[in-house]
């Protein structure tokens, strides 16, 4: 049970490894095989997601849990959508489409309009100089704000270049810093897996 | 006329790549070797990671659900295969503490697989009666649809305790913000350097980074385990060495090494 799905890992990780230096059309035919099949157990595990949306929200509307009005919208609009794709599909002109178009994409718009007031409550809180670093915080944000618009400018001609100078030198070094560190992390973590060293992947700790 | 097909079996544009990855092996077989015969490995403790016990015990003591959640990035990202193993190690003790977790995801395959890990550290711990099916349960694939999900959740739920491991996007401060609201402590691990800033903003304890790959391994305390963040911390001393070494000689005039580092 337990050395299968191992041995499973690391020869499809080893091989997409060697794939990536290797340009040949073969190599990369396996590569194209191997990302297909990634789409298929997608296909089938969203079947399993979808089943699980409806045990999660039936389950809710069952016991009356807090909420669950919204629940039953969201199952409604399941059996509804699946219902149209299957009868009529989901291309251009499509009822599938006209949804998508009229109500899913002005929904998401709407949510994420609303990232300027989640920004303003996090900065009001992030820029209260309680320390050190947080004034250090409140100062750069100051000075960046000011040197973005024109009142910079006309204060001192050297405004705009110095907040040019602190995002691509300061901040730019801090995220590559940053950047080669979770780069170092993401290939310590993989070699991990295909290695079988970790395997909480795999339900075991150890 | 097409491109001509390239029938190579290597590229020799990757020559540095591989040289790194044979390095970085190399690093690793030392290091677990050296973690073998019970040499000590210092790990720098982690502020996020001492509080997930704390979090943890809280939730346990307030009777009210932990939510965890594991980002928007599917198999294939890494940061969600670290945030799966994190997943395996707070569910272990969850159900130690016997308090409850819920696990909303926005990827139906990292659902199945979370699911399964998450009723393996129930088996571990001895309880495997307490695991709750559909605690573990997918929510939307659409980002915006997953946010108003999971933050509609939070707010109805109240959580003692909301723990971020994994890749997230544009949702992080929407998510971390609405958790701030209710009041649950709150820890995030995320290796997108640009969602980082919200997280730090909104949350109680924030792993930057590479502190995301090296918490399944900090919790779980095993040599081994230990030892791959050990070689990380050496490829690491090595790579900051060669950029200094390469902007030096790069300033002196000979800009070979520099150019060997380039990747394409």
């Amino acid at each position: 049970m337990r050395f299968g799905p191992i041995v499973l890992t690391f020869l499809v990780g080893a091989t997409l490894i060697a794939v990536f230096f290797i340009p040949n059309p073969k190599a990369q035919a396996v590569n194209s095989e191997l990302l297909l099949w990634a789409t298929i157990v997608y296909a089938f595990a969203l079947i399993l997601g979808s089943i699980s949306l409806w045990n999660t929200h039936a389950r809710k509307i069952r016991f009356k849990l807090d909420g669950w009005p919204y629940s039953l919208v969201t199952l409604v609009t399941l059996v509804v959508v699946t219902g149209l794709g299957i009868w009529q599909g989901v291309g251009e002109g499509t009822l599938v489409n006209r949804i998508y178009n009229m109500v899913n994409s002005p929904l998401a718009s709407t949510m994420f309009a609303l990232l300027a007031f989640f920004i303003a409550s996090a900065a009001f809180r992030a820029f209260r100089a309680r320390n050190v670093e947080a004034t250090l915080l409140l100062v750069t944000a100051l000075l960046m704000m000011i040197g973005r618009v024109s009142i910079g400018e006309f204060i001192w001609k050297g405004f705009p270049g110095f907040t040019e100078w602190l995002l691509d030198v300061p901040n730019l070094a801090a995220k590559r810093a940053i950047a080669i560190g979770v780069g170092l992390g993401a290939v310590s973590t993989a070699l991990k897996i295909i290695l079988g060293i970790e395997r909480g992947y795999l339900g075991r700790s150890r | 006329m097409g491109a001509a097909l390239d029938t190579r079996w290597f590229d020799p544009a990757r020559l540095n790549l591989l040289v790194g990855l044979l390095l970085f092996l190399t690093f690793l077989v030392i290091n677990m070797l050296r973690a073998k015969a019970g040499g000590a490995i210092y790990i720098r403790p982690l502020a996020g990671l001492k509080a997930l016990d704390e979090a943890i015990g809280r939730a346990t003591e307030m009777g009210r659900p932990i939510l965890y959640l594991p980002g928007l990035g599917d198999m294939s990202e890494v940061g969600t295969l670290a945030s799966i193993t994190i997943m395996s190690r707070v569910a272990r003790k969850v159900a130690d503490l016997g308090c409850t977790m819920e696990v909303p995801c926005y990827d139906p395959v990292v659902m199945a697989i979370m699911d399964d890990v998450a009723r393996h550290a129930y088996l571990e711990a001895g309880r495997g009666d307490q695991y709750k099916p559909g605690s573990i349960h997918y929510v939307s694939a659409q980002q915006f649809a997953y946010v108003a999900a999971v933050t509609g959740m939070m707010v109805r739920e109240r959580p003692a305790a909301i723990i971020y491991m994994g890749s997230f996007y544009a949702e992080s401060l929407f998510l971390a913000e609405t958790g701030n609201m209710t009041g649950a402590i709150q820890i995030a691990g995320c290796d997108k350097v640009t969602q980082l800033p919200f997280f730090v903003c909104a949350c109680d304890y924030t792993l930057l980074g590479e502190e995301l790959f090296a918490a399944s391994a900090y919790i779980g305390r095993e040599p081994v385990q230990l030892a791959t963040i050990a070689a990380q911390d050496w490829a690491k001393a090595l790579a900051a060495a060669m950029i200094v070494a390469a902007i030096a000689l790069s300033a002196l005039g000979h800009p070979g090494l520099g150019l060997l580092l380039k990747t394409s």
